[in-house]
């Protein structure tokens, strides 16, 4: 068998593992800067969809009018979002909530009425429930029939809903829905609270 | 290179020895991903694009690459181009990218792309280390295909977010569920073994 040196055997491998490492990072690193500027434009695009939809106000087609129709319509003060009606006065006012979920992090923007008594709308922002199934929260169904709900909120098997308070739970999601009940339950209370100490 | 050698190393993933139903790799993504037509393409992209550029890098560096170092190379190259894939993904689809979530980085342990490099592109010249990269991609990709589509359809009654079935359809819900998956791609791969089998 050939003998191999000490620097064949140990220093090579060494230097070569290093130096792709370095290359690939740099190829990776130049990747991410060039398209960070456009990750940062769609999570805030993001963001303010969510508002304007949690807010009842219907989404126009273009990135740009979005963008425009943010800036004229909500104003955010401190972790506070004021959506204003087409007449200028308070139409909702909305703040972020996060909460557990199934599989991660569930983050929503959730809208009340000037008077915090009442959901205006919700929408989720961030969530990694089971496609199918958990996941079902995000579409439209489920997030319409928040509209207008009042508070505490009561959830009842998936099509029965009826009554004030109650809310369709998601079949096959039952994890999911208590976890969602959850997190907008503790958001009608942060409402609660904001309304007693004035907002 | 004779032409010959290169339609066999395209067609022998794609049926013969294909990495899904043949081989029985990548099993966790095709469970996980096929419950809806749109989101397992973009993630059948993903996967071609990563094997066939990993095998096609590794070959290229196959000689300079001391043999005990090996698999960490391996490694690195995979995980620099999911990275890659991620962050386009990232910048130009962001909703595809929020509802794969952590798919698209687990494409990483698809032993599917180590596969091959380990099988092929370690000992095979860059262009054919490539076009098996790519047919193997896609042996992957059309068995994937066929099974989102069928569980989407029964799951969902849609195909591509579509409705085709109408209101009276009533949703066969444990296909959206990971165990619809196995049972799709058992009877998937009972029928094309009971073909091959003839």
């Amino acid at each position: 068998m050939k003998k191999v040196g000490f620097f064949a055997e140990r220093v090579k491998p060494v230097i070569i593992m290093a130096a792709l490492t370095i290359i690939c990072i740099a190829i990776v690193s130049g990747i991410h800067l060039s398209t960070q500027d456009l990750v940062i434009a769609n999570e805030g695009l993001f963001l303010k969809k969510a508002v304007l939809y949690a807010g009842g106000i219907k989404l126009p087609e273009t990135n740009a009018e979005i963008n425009e129709l943010y800036e004229e319509r909500v104003a955010e003060r401190g972790d506070i979002f004021e959506i204003s009606g087409l007449s200028g006065d308070i139409a909702a006012y909305a703040f972020i909530i996060v909460g557990p979920g199934l599989w991660g992090e569930i983050e929503a923007v959730t809208a009340f009425t000037p008077d915090l008594a009442s959901f205006v709308g919700v929408e989720f922002v961030k969530q990694n429930e089971t496609p199918g199934l958990g996941a079902r929260i995000t579409e439209p169904w489920f997030k319409e029939q928040m509209r207008g709900k009042p508070f505490p909120l009561r959830m009842v098997p998936e099509g029965t809903a009826g009554a004030s308070g109650e809310i369709d739970a998601i079949t096959g999601a039952s994890r999911t829905s208590a976890y969602v009940l959850q997190i907008f339950n503790s958001a009608g209370e942060k409402a609660e609270k904001l309304r007693k100490e004035g907002i | 290179m004779a032409s010959g050698k290169i339609v066999k190393t395209f067609i022998t993933p794609l049926g013969k020895e294909n990495p899904v139903f043949v081989q029985i790799l990548g099993i966790c993504s095709t469970l996980a991903v096929t419950n809806k037509l749109e989101n397992t393409i973009v993630m059948t992209l993903g996967v071609i694009f990563t094997t066939t550029l990993s095998s096609f890098t590794f070959s290229i560096l196959r000689k300079v690459i001391p043999a005990r170092i090996r698999m960490m190379v391996e490694t690195l190259i995979i995980a620099t181009f999911v990275i890659i894939v991620d962050i386009v993904l990232k910048a130009y689809m962001p909703d595809i990218w929020q509802q794969l979530g952590p798919y698209v980085g687990l494409i990483i342990t698809n032993c599917i792309v180590m596969g091959r490099m380990e099988a092929f592109a370690a000992s095979n010249p860059p262009g054919l280390s490539l076009i098996d990269g790519l047919s193997s991609g896609i042996g992957y990709a059309y068995v994937l295909i066929i099974i989102a589509f069928f569980r989407e359809l029964l799951g969902s009654g849609t195909i591509w977010g579509f409705s085709v079935f109408g209101d009276w359809w009533s949703n066969w819900a444990i296909m959206i569920m990971p165990p619809g998956a196995f049972f799709m791609l058992a009877i998937f791969i009972w029928i094309v073994k009971g073909r091959m089998a003839e």
